[in-house]
């Protein structure tokens, strides 16, 4: 019999046998086909959970997606803190949301921030939870179900100018830590509420901070104990995301605890793994926009067995997915994995041998 | 002054920028006042020069953008004693550029990084920030009467939203030099939606900057 959805993807962390590499996302994988299935306007579905889930749903049901994930914005926490949110409700076209009023002025302002005791209870916190809530009621038997958060670098540059926030790592390093280390507080505050409410698996994402942006040192001073504190205290299974160029920090994220890393096409592969060795879970890499949006069935089909060439455990676009992907090359996606994942799995073919 | 102090003065200039050393940067600037020497001078070959060795540890991935804000801080505090002092001529900017990123889109790091060049080679940048309504580039423009418009975007719905604002533009204003960057956009969009210019670094996008100043002088 073949193996579950919900079995292959959660048995990897728990150190089963699973028949294959799976695809599937941490990330936010929204797509227009879905809304057009259920007629629903992309500023709409932010704010209110049945739609929320409904549209995670509908990536496994439209295209075989092996997972379903909530929420699609980099909102959620900023505005739980405080934030203004722009949804472009009087836009035509798809636009993600953004934070229009930030609540971090000053320095005076950066040494106060707390996280409030009914924080699960502010800004759409509670939509996210009902949407798990739905989620695992609707698919939760088929498929895994998975959220995430910003990692507290990231969620601090929504919260305040993040020009200020990069010169103060290096000007006041203790202020920042101290607030990095607040916000990191909300994480472990929250996972555990998504994962009563439905969430079988968690994935930080620290979007803010690959050498596109930042130094490996300035990695291992800002970034990396917070990231190990969030790890020590949150439950299995727990993934560290990063977008942009990480060969240069991919043994720091290697090292912060999470029990699998995921990266973004700009990474390389096959470096990655002369770095941090064949052992640790990794996943990545498939193109969200440049082949998911624009290339053919082909060219998806070709850099699922690049990623897999590469060596990852699990087909992971490298970000979220960008909604306008055709339905076809997201088909593309699932099949060929499903087609090669045992053949070409990197782990598996080493220990047959 | 004397050549040794006066190459002294400039390197102390440009090293204040490359250590990001705002005081250091004044304490120069100060100096070079003191002693007499061209503000030109001090601003270009002091200030600028230290910029553009910032730009290049950039580029080989020994400074990253945090560094280069800090530098470019340092040069700001040397531009702010300095360029009041510029003779009348001098103190033309070499050019106006009006520069934000596309409504929708908060992605301003790159273009952060495009504004710090401009700024560092002498134009005049106003910067609309991120998240800017479309309207708000040609409104910008018509206003101060710049040269160039410099538009970013780093997503592909946003990238979409630049072809509207060339259009307005064009309408509005033909003679207006219009550039585009960021991630998505590409020699092959830069053409399609009809813009000016495309680069794909602030290095580029500085350099053509300076050539389409020059061609509209020629005209
Ligand atoms: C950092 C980052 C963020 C930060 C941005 C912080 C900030 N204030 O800028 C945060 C976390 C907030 C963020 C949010 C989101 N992001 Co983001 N982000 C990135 C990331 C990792 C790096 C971008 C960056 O800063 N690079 C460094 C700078 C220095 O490079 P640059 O911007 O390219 O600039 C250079 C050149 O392009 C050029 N240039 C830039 N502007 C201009 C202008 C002119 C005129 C010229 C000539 C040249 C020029 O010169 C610059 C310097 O050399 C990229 C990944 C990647 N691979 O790029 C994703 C990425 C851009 N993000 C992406 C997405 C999807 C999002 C979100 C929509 C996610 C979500 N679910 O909400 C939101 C955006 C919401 C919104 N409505 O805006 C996607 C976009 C996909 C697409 N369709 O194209 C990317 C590509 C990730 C991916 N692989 O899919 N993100």
């Amino acid at each position: 019999m073949a193996m579950s959805i919900r079995d292959r993807v959660l048995g990897l962390f728990s150190g089963q046998e699973v028949d294959r590499v799976a695809c599937y996302s941490g990330m936010g994988n929204v797509t227009t086909a879905g809304l057009a299935e259920y007629g629903y306007k992309f500023p709409s579905i932010h704010g209110d959970p049945g739609k929320m889930a409904n549209m995670a749903a509908s990536s496994y049901r439209l295209f075989g997606f092996e997972c379903a994930v909530v929420p699609f914005d980099m909102c959620v926490e900023a505005e739980a803190l405080g934030c203004a949110m722009n949804a472009y409700e009087d836009v035509n076209q798809l636009l993600y949301p953004t934070i229009k009023e930030k609540i971090i002025h000053s320095n005076d302002e950066m040494t106060r921030i707390t996280i409030p005791g009914d924080i699960h209870e502010r800004g759409r916190f509670p939509v996210v939870l009902e949407a798990l809530r739905l989620l695992k009621n609707d698919v939760g038997n088929e498929v895994p179900i998975g959220s995430w958060f910003l990692g507290p670098f990231t969620m601090a540059g929504q919260l305040m100018d993040l020009n200020d926030l990069f010169k103060l790592c290096f000007k006041k390093p203790d202020q920042v830590n101290s607030m990095l280390d607040i916000l990191s507080d909300l994480i472990i505050a929250m996972v555990p509420r998504y994962r009563a409410a439905g969430a079988d698996y968690i994935v930080i994402r620290e979007m803010g901070a690959p050498t596109d942006v930042l130094s490996p040192r300035t990695f291992r001073q800002v970034i990396k104990p917070h990231l190990e504190k969030i790890f020590r205290s949150i439950p299995s299974p727990k993934i560290l995301h990063i977008c942009g160029d990480t060969n240069l920090i991919i043994g720091q994220m290697n090292d912060v605890g999470a029990e699998a890393v995921s990266v973004e096409t700009k990474n390389d592969l096959v470096k990655s793994r002369e770095t941090i060795g064949i052992e640790p879970l990794l996943f990545g890499n498939v193109d969200a926009y440049n082949i998911l949006v624009n290339g053919t069935p082909e060219a998806v089909g070709e850099a699922v067995l690049r990623s897999l060439a590469g060596g990852v455990d699990a087909v992971w676009p490298a970000c979220d997915i960008w909604p306008e992907a055709p339905l076809a090359n997201l088909k593309a996606m699932v099949e060929t994995t499903q087609k090669y994942g045992a053949s070409n799995w990197a782990r598996k073919t080493r220990a047959d041998q | 002054m004397t050549p040794e102090r006066e190459q002294e003065l400039l390197k102390k200039l440009a090293d204040a920028v490359v250590n990001y050393d705002e005081d250091m940067a004044r304490e120069g600037a100060n100096e070079a006042i003191a002693e007499g020497m061209e503000p030109r001078k001090a601003i270009f070959d002091g200030l600028v020069v230290g910029m553009q060795e910032c730009g290049r540890l950039y580029e080989i991935q020994e400074y990253f953008v945090p560094e280069l804000l800090m530098c470019a801080d340092a040069m700001y505090a040397g531009l702010d004693l300095l360029r009041p002092l510029l003779q009348k001529d001098d103190s033309k900017p070499r050019g106006q550029v009006v520069m934000g990123v596309v409504q929708g889109d908060v992605h301003d790091i790159g273009k952060n990084i495009v504004k710090m060049m401009f700024d560092a080679a002498g134009f005049t940048v106003h910067d609309l920030g991120r998240d800017v309504p479309l309207e708000k580039f040609v409104e910008e423009q018509i206003k101060t009467d710049s040269e160039i418009v410099a538009l970013s975007a780093m997503m592909t719905t946003t990238m979409l939203g630049m072809r509207s604002i060339i259009k307005m533009i064009r309408e509005r204003n033909p003679k207006a030099k219009i550039m585009i960057g960021g991630a998505p956009v590409s020699e092959q969009i830069a053409s399609m939606f009809g813009a000016d210019g495309y680069a794909k670094d602030a290095t580029n996008a500085l350099k053509d900057a300076i050539a389409m100043i020059s061609s509209l002088k020629d005209m």
